[in-house]
């Protein structure tokens, strides 16, 4: 990307008065976070000190607190509901992606709309229904029955961001495939699929951060042994008191992961946001 | 069309060739829409038939019950809890919006400067909307707790005598709107500054080279250029805003009262908490209605507007 100078007009008092409140404004977004994270690595009396509390050695202990069965299986839980969901939107959506990109279907409206409205809807839409199939199915409380409502998104996402992708791919490689006497499959699993990998990649990490970060599902439709780690941190709140050093170490793992993912893909977040409506 | 067109001049070989493809796209593509069909489009249905009946599961033989279909709309209509969460939601989205997308707009105008220092704080504006929002839920009911909250500290230190807003009627809403703001600015953020990057440089010089000073840039030839982007992130933001969950479950509980209850904790409530099913399908139906209605608007702005946005 070639940039033009665009700090060339302005003035030095300019420059310093924005670059002033940049970091003003950047000090107020980074505090509450950093504080809840300084937070998980406080003693616990330390955390209801006060001021003196500003100056604490650092723990650990509010992580060795939640090395216990619960919590581990709830990180457990998260990561497996979040993977296979993942990996099954993958594996259903990408061939059905290249198929809508090549079969030259015209690109209609009803579509978008139709996958837009089922990424941005709320998700008591679908908690509603899905908890009264799943009391019948016997699916409350386990992976399954979540890895199933973590697809209403996942695959509507990976249809829309592959597709897209597809569309921006010229299609001279796979026609000289077929001249060569290449079938149909072999085409799209040695040549389609290998040169789709980054993009699949990327699709994948969005799709496995939404499943991780959800909330609603999880409090809705599990109860106890299927219950993820989002909901699990909130229950440090309810039933043992309101264990601070625990939720703030539990949130602290649990944002860790989806940090990493995120910022090294920046780029791709608002495309999955707006299930590909608008590029970032 | 290239391929359609291609297939009906192909002759003999070419012409099998062509239905083989076609074939092979049908394989690859049915079970998606199989799939997308039994987990969005069925579920979707189910509401819709549940919304029709009475269903409560506190009260046997009410599941498939049609006697009065539309009672529960009826009730929509003098359900002053509902209109209440309305009214709720509409001061909330509004505010969220119009906040979001000032402070969206301000940094990404600063950030476009594109200072050194500028670019290397870039990344850390990103953070509030990629953390999970039940994180961010938790982070500002440690903000908005007296007993632990750096806030606190301070207002004592300055002698001021402070309840938590989150427990404060007056204040629960504005507690919220706060939080939510500082969760979702990056995303109007992130957006006008794909926009602005791309935003072409000779009108501005031009401008400067007549002697416009930075503010007479920025409000004549930048906002107007960021109109549509602005009114697409705005929209994004404004559907968004419907399923705001988390921040009120973890800070107010949609209270106190009914002050913070928007119309999807209001759902939530009566339908996970109270277990009336049918009445909550019927709000909900309403509430979908919307989300497709704004989507629809969404879709129409961008495709109306081209490649803007790309």
């Amino acid at each position: 990307m070639t940039m033009a100078d665009t700090t060339q007009f302005l003035s030095r008092r300019e420059k310093i008065i924005a670059n002033l409140a940049v970091i003003l404004l950047a000090v107020m977004t980074l505090l509450p976070f950093l504080w809840f994270v300084i937070m998980s690595f406080k003693p616990v009396d330390q955390i209801f000190a006060g001021v003196s509390g500003l100056f604490f050695t650092p723990t650990l202990e509010n992580y060795a607190g939640l090395v216990n069965e619960r919590f581990v299986r709830s990180i457990w839980n998260s990561i497996v509901t979040s993977t296979v969901s993942t990996g099954l939107a993958l594996v259903i959506g990408v061939p059905g992606a290249y198929a809508l990109s090549r079969a030259g279907l015209k690109r209609d409206r009803t579509m978008s709309l139709l996958i837009l409205a089922s990424r941005m809807a709320p998700p008591v839409a679908f908690a509603i229904p899905y908890f009264l199939v799943y009391r019948t199915l016997g699916l409350l409380d386990t992976q399954l029955g979540l890895i199933i409502v973590y697809l209403t998104f996942n695959l509507a996402l990976v249809v829309w961001l592959m597709r897209n992708f597809f569309d921006a791919t010229p299609r001279e490689l796979e026609e000289a495939a077929w001249i060569d006497g290449a079938s149909l499959w072999g085409t799209f699993v040695r040549i389609v699929l290998p040169m789709s990998i980054p993009a699949v990649l990327t699709t994948g990490m969005l799709c496995f951060l939404y499943s991780w970060n959800d909330f609603f599902f999880a409090l809705t439709l599990t109860r106890n042994s299927a219950m993820t780690a989002p909901v699990e941190v909130v229950n440090f709140m309810n039933y043992e008191g309101w264990e601070w050093g625990k939720i703030a170490a539990g949130g602290t793992l649990i944002m860790a992961p989806v940090l990493v993912f995120s910022l090294l893909m920046r780029k791709y977040l608002v495309a999955g946001m707006t299930a590909g409506a608008v590029k970032g | 069309m290239g391929d359609t067109g291609r297939a009906a001049m192909a002759e003999g070989p070419r012409r099998t060739f062509a239905s083989q493809q076609n074939r092979f796209f049908w394989t690859l593509l049915s079970p998606v829409l199989v799939v997308l069909g039994v987990v969005t489009l069925l579920p979707t249905l189910y509401l819709f038939i549940t919304s029709f009946t009475p269903l409560s599961l506190a009260t046997p033989g009410t599941a498939w019950n049609f006697s009065a279909p539309f009672s529960n709309y009826k009730l929509l209509l003098t359900d002053e809890r509902l209109h209440n969460s309305l009214w709720v939601q509409a001061k909330l989205s509004l505010a969220t919006v119009v906040l979001q997308l000032l402070l969206g707009l301000v940094i990404a105008i600063l950030l476009n400067m594109r200072t050194p220092l500028m670019n290397a704080l870039r990344t850390s504006f990103l953070i509030p909307m990629v953390l999970p929002p039940i994180v961010v839920a938790i982070i500002w009911k440690v903000l908005y707790s007296p007993d632990i909250s750096p806030a606190w500290w301070l207002f004592d230190w300055l002698g001021w005598q402070g309840v938590s807003p989150i427990t404060d009627a007056n204040w629960a809403l504005a507690a919220i709107i706060v939080a939510d703001t500082w969760e979702w600015f990056p995303f109007t953020m992130l957006i006008l500054l794909a926009a602005l990057s791309q935003m072409p440089e000779e009108q501005r010089e031009a401008a400067r080279i007549d002697g416009a000073t930075s503010w007479q840039v920025t409000l004549y030839i930048t906002l107007p250029y960021l109109k549509g982007t602005l009114l697409v992130a705005g929209l994004f933001r404004l559907i968004d805003s419907i399923k705001t969950f988390p921040l009120i479950y973890i800070l107010t509980d949609g209270g106190p009262g009914t002050v913070t209850e928007v119309s999807n904790y209001y759902i939530f409530s009566q339908s996970f908490n109270y277990s009336y099913i049918g009445y909550s399908s019927a709000v909900t139906m309403v509430l979908v209605l919307i989300v497709l209605v704004l989507s629809w608007a969404v879709i129409r702005t961008v495709s109306g507007k081209g490649h803007d946005h790309g």
